[in-house]
Formats: C-alpha cells, structure tokens, sequence
C-alpha cells in the first residue's frame, strides 16, 4: 500500500503525459485532412493559405468538368467488377482456408495475404510485365480490373475467414441431420450467417477500389481513374479544384468504410430484434 | 460444409467413393483463388525474376541469362546510394511510427476503459488507413509544400518573402509522411496483442516490489514481442517499395528505390527495373523468412 502512495504522483504524471501524447496523435492524423476540406472551401485560387472567404464555387467547377465525370464513371465502373471478383474469389477462398485439413495451413494463410503486404509498386510493375511483354494486351479498365483484384481479394478472405472461425459447426451438422443436402445447408444456414462479413468485405474491396493509386497507375493505360486524375493535377502543384474534388472522395470512402464496420453489427442487433 | 454426413443412407462403398471425392471437393473453394493469385500474382513476380536475368537488347528482351543487370545496378552509384538510402529512410520512419504509436496504444489499452470508447477510439485512428492513400499524401502538400500552409502563412506574416525549402522537398518530409501513413497499421498490430495482455500479471509485478519500468520490461514487453515484431515488419515492408510519398513531397533529394524502378519501367528498361525490383523482394522475402514463427497474421479490422 505504502508503495502505491509513493508512486501515485508520479503515475498520475505518466497518465497526464501518455493522454497529451494520444491527444498530438489524434491532431496529427486529422489536421491534414482538415486542412484540406476547409481549403476546398477557401475563395483564394491558389487553393491554399491565406483564407480569404467562404465559397462552394470549386465543388461546382468539380461537377460540371467533363473530365472528372469521365474518370468517375472509368471508377466506378472498375470498381464494380473489382468488388464482384474479390467478394466471389474471396469467399470462395474462406471456406477451405478455414474449413478444410490443410496441410501448411498458417503458410497458405501468409501466402494469401502477402497481396496485401508487399509494395503495390511490385505487383503493378509485374503485372505491367506479364500483361503487355508475355501476353501483349492493351492496358485498359480490363487490365486495371485484374490488378485490383488481385490486391484486394485477399481483404475479402480475411474477412470471411474471420467470421467462418467463429461459427458453430455443429448448426449446420444439424442441419444435414434434417435432411438438408448441401445446396440447402448453403443457402439457409452458410450464407446467411456470414452475409455480413460478405457484405462487409465487399464494401472493404469496392472503397480500397475506389482509392487504389500505383497498381491503377501501371495498369490503366490511356484511360483515368479518379485517383489517377488527381495524381495527374497534382504533380503541378495544389488547386482548389483538386481539394474540392479530394473531399468529395475522403467523404465517400469514409461513408462506405462506416457503413462497413457498422453493418455487420447492425444486421446482428435487427436480428436479435427480430428473434426476441 | 461438405463433409458426408448427407448421404446417411448410401452404401458402403458409395460411401468411400462419395468421401473421397468430397476430401477433394473441400478444396474446391480455392480454385478462383489459384487462378487470380497463380496466373496474375506468383507468374509475374517469377516472370520478374527471369527478366532481372535477362537481356535488353535494342528494347528486345533476349532470354540469355546474364548478371548485367545487377552489375549495372551496383556499378551506378546514384543507384547504390538510394538503394541505402531508401533502407535508411525505411528504418528511420519504422522506428519512428513504432515509437509514436506504442504510447499511444498502450494509453488507449490502459487507460481508457475497455468497450464502446476503446473501439470508437481505435477506430478513428484505422479510419484514415481506410480513406484514400494518394489523398493522404496528397493532404500533406497542402501544408508542407511550396505553396503550402506554412510557406504561405510564413509570407503572409512577411517572416520571409520566399518559400522556404527547409523541410519541405527533402527526406525529412518524406519521412513525416511514411510515419503519417503507416501509424495506423502499427496501431492495429500492437492494440491486437496489448489487448491480450493480462493486466494482473502486471499488478502482481508490482505487488511484489517491482517499478513501473522494471514490469514493463520484464513481464509486458517479453510479452508483446510477436506483437511489436509484426508492427515492425507490417510498416518496414511496404515503407521499401514506396514511391508516391517520395515523389509528391520529397523532391530530388527525397528519391526511394521505388521512384528508380518506375523510372526504369516507364523507360522500358524492363530488365534493370526487373533487378531492382527484385532487390526489394528479395529483401522483404529475407524478412518475412526470418521472423515467420513471430509474425501474427490478423484480420485488417479486428475493432
């Protein structure tokens, strides 16, 4: 008890201190992108500092750019097939990486993330090779496709491989011991206990889509994706346009990735609703 | 999902043949997988290895194998000095996103109480991991920049007239800029093994006579070190291949071996660019073989 007494101020130093550090931490990951909203909604035509008045004028400049509306259509387009290739590969890739005897199983799990962990500057470069020197493609959204989906499949299987690791076995035992084949036990027991972690990773793979910048940046060829474009305006320096048009995306990418980590809860909380 | 339960009532031998098929079937679920990651994730990076072997000549790649690109790597010695450079600038911002984000975690697992504030806070640190990267990098120019906030708010006060280079363009920047992007992945990893930690091994430390910093060291880290290994590793690894970070905020002084090897392939100089390539995979490969057996493979979003 003494020995509490004599290290409480100094602990209470140590708390104080450990909270200040956690509240720099917090400034430090959001003031750049605070910085940028409130600059997107800066009067001043060099986009940045001295804050000369409020206007909306550069988020109208963004919807009427033929440019931007083309590159957002080239996403969202690319995004669409991305997500229905990593949500199907993806989880058909859960079930035996979780389900079946796997010999090196730990191995095959690194292997299937490794994706994820090496520089997309890597996977972009390669495929750039394989595509245009060995098979001779043109680059397009095709091309693009391809190399998203190589990247973000891996999100999807971790997901669904996580939510299959903690389902009881024993239900769909059951189920078959009622006489569902394997198409039914699917169908009413499988899917729909992990839709929300399919659900989930499909959102996860459609924003990681949407973001995604160096193996796009290899792969697409003549065409622009959003990040592309911006990537393009950017190397000459910071516009206002280019914030607006920035916001608008960190918004978007935001929503979907809440709605990601929400969902899943909230289907579980209708469900117990529902039930009780 | 398939096991062979289904066919209750079939014969013996209908039944072996259907259980054999089925030992086959539980697999059956990683064929997409092996054509996506087969066809365009291990054939490229093998095909990059052969062409690091290979020859250029007159923009023809010729399969005659040959260390001409290697040698040529190391005979330039711009190259060589980015390259250590490049593992420099890769070490410097590890330490540092391990070093603002192990007080932070361990403020967020010890301090703040375990449910709804816990997982809102962390989330709010994953969040920007999640948002866009070109943007996330793009968020710093604004500040650090010529005509960033802080040169423009510097002429603006007339403290100086002319943007000021200190900093800004320069490996400094870069460097801010990899622990801005990675903190969130250290985070994860180390919150995903401190949250395991048994606390009351750490009172009994105490219980029994032991400071602060001797329970740390001695119970809590020991602990935690497959935890702050991973981290490592996790910010180490893509940190290497980086080349937006340097391009955009590091001008000429802040170049990475990813900004070469761009240049290289943009230049259709597919076979250097293939050895320097290489040279970071073989290195991030060395890593991964090394610290297997402490690296926890988690899923991205345990919140």
């Amino acid at each position: 008890m003494r020995e509490f007494e004599v290290v409480s101020p100094h602990a209470r130093l140590v708390r104080w201190l450990l909270g200040s550090w956690a509240a720099f931490v917090y400034v430090f990951l959001f003031a750049p992108i605070l910085v940028l909203v409130a600059f997107s909604f800066n009067a001043n035509q060099y986009g940045t500092f001295p804050f000369t008045g409020w206007t909306l004028h550069w988020y109208g400049q963004v919807f009427h750019d033929y440019q931007i509306k083309d590159a957002l259509f080239t996403t969202l387009k690319i995004s669409a097939e991305v997500t229905a290739v990593a949500t199907i590969v993806g989880t058909a890739a859960a079930f035996p990486l979780v389900r079946s005897k796997l010999p090196f199983r730990s191995g095959i799990r690194i292997g299937m993330t490794l994706p994820i962990m090496i520089p997309g500057l890597l996977i972009g470069v390669s495929l750039l090779v394989l595509l245009t020197d060995v098979f001779h493609l043109q680059l397009n959204e095709q091309t693009a496709v391809i190399g998203q989906s190589v990247y973000t499949t891996p999100f999807v299987v971790l997901l669904v491989a996580a939510r299959l690791q903690g389902f009881d076995p024993a239900l769909e035992r059951a189920a078959s011991d009622l006489g569902a084949n394997t198409y039914r036990r699917l169908r009413y027991v499988v899917l729909p206990l992990i839709m929300p972690a399919v659900f989930a990773g499909a959102l996860f793979a459609f924003t990681l889509s949407l973001d995604e910048f160096i193996i796009t940046l290899f792969l697409i060829g003549a065409h622009n994706t959003l990040p592309i474009y911006i990537y393009t305006q950017v190397k000459f320096g910071i516009t206002p346009e280019v914030n607006a048009l920035a916001t608008l995306l960190l918004l978007a990418s935001l929503c979907l990735i809440l709605l990601a980590f929400v969902l899943p809860m909230t289907v579980r909380r209708v469900r117990r609703l529902v039930r009780a | 999902m398939l096991d062979t339960a289904t066919t209750a009532p079939a014969t013996a031998r209908g039944r072996s043949r259907l259980r054999r098929a089925s030992r086959l079937v539980q697999y059956a679920g990683f064929l997409p997988a092996l054509g996506l990651f087969g066809v365009f994730f291990a054939l490229p990076l093998g095909l990059i290895v052969a062409y690091s072997f290979w020859e250029t000549i007159d923009y023809n790649v010729v399969h005659h194998w040959t260390f001409d690109n290697y040698h040529y790597f190391f005979s330039v010695s711009t190259y060589v000095h980015t390259m250590w450079a490049t593992i420099w600038v890769s070490v410097i911002a590890t330490a540092l996103t391990i070093g603002v984000a192990f007080p932070f975690t361990y403020w967020l697992v010890r301090y703040v109480r375990r449910g709804a504030l816990q997982r809102l806070l962390l989330v709010l640190v994953i969040l920007p991991f999640w948002t866009s990267y070109l943007l996330r990098v793009y968020s710093w120019l604004n500040i650090l920049g010529d005509g960033g906030a802080i040169n423009r708010f510097l002429q603006w006060t007339h403290l100086t007239h002319h943007p000021l280079s200190f900093f800004l363009y320069d490996r400094p920047a870069v460097i801010l800029v990899l622990v801005y992007l990675y903190f969130p992945f250290a985070v994860l990893t180390l919150y995903a093994s401190l949250e395991r930690f048994d606390w009351d091994q750490f009172k009994a430390a105490m219980d029994l006579g032991a400071t602060p910093r001797v329970a740390i060291t001695r119970i809590l880290l020991p602990q935690i070190k497959p935890g702050i290994t991973t981290a490592v590793i996790f910010v180490f690894i893509p940190i290497l291949g980086e080349y937006l970070a340097p391009q955009l905020v590091g001008g000429a002084q802040g170049v990475m071996i990813g900004n070469l090897i761009v240049n290289f392939f943009t230049g259709a100089q597919y076979t250097r660019g293939a050895a320097a390539a290489l040279l970071i995979a073989a290195l991030i490969v060395v890593l991964l073989v090394v610290f297997r057996r402490s690296l926890e493979v988690e899923d991205p979003y345990r919140a």
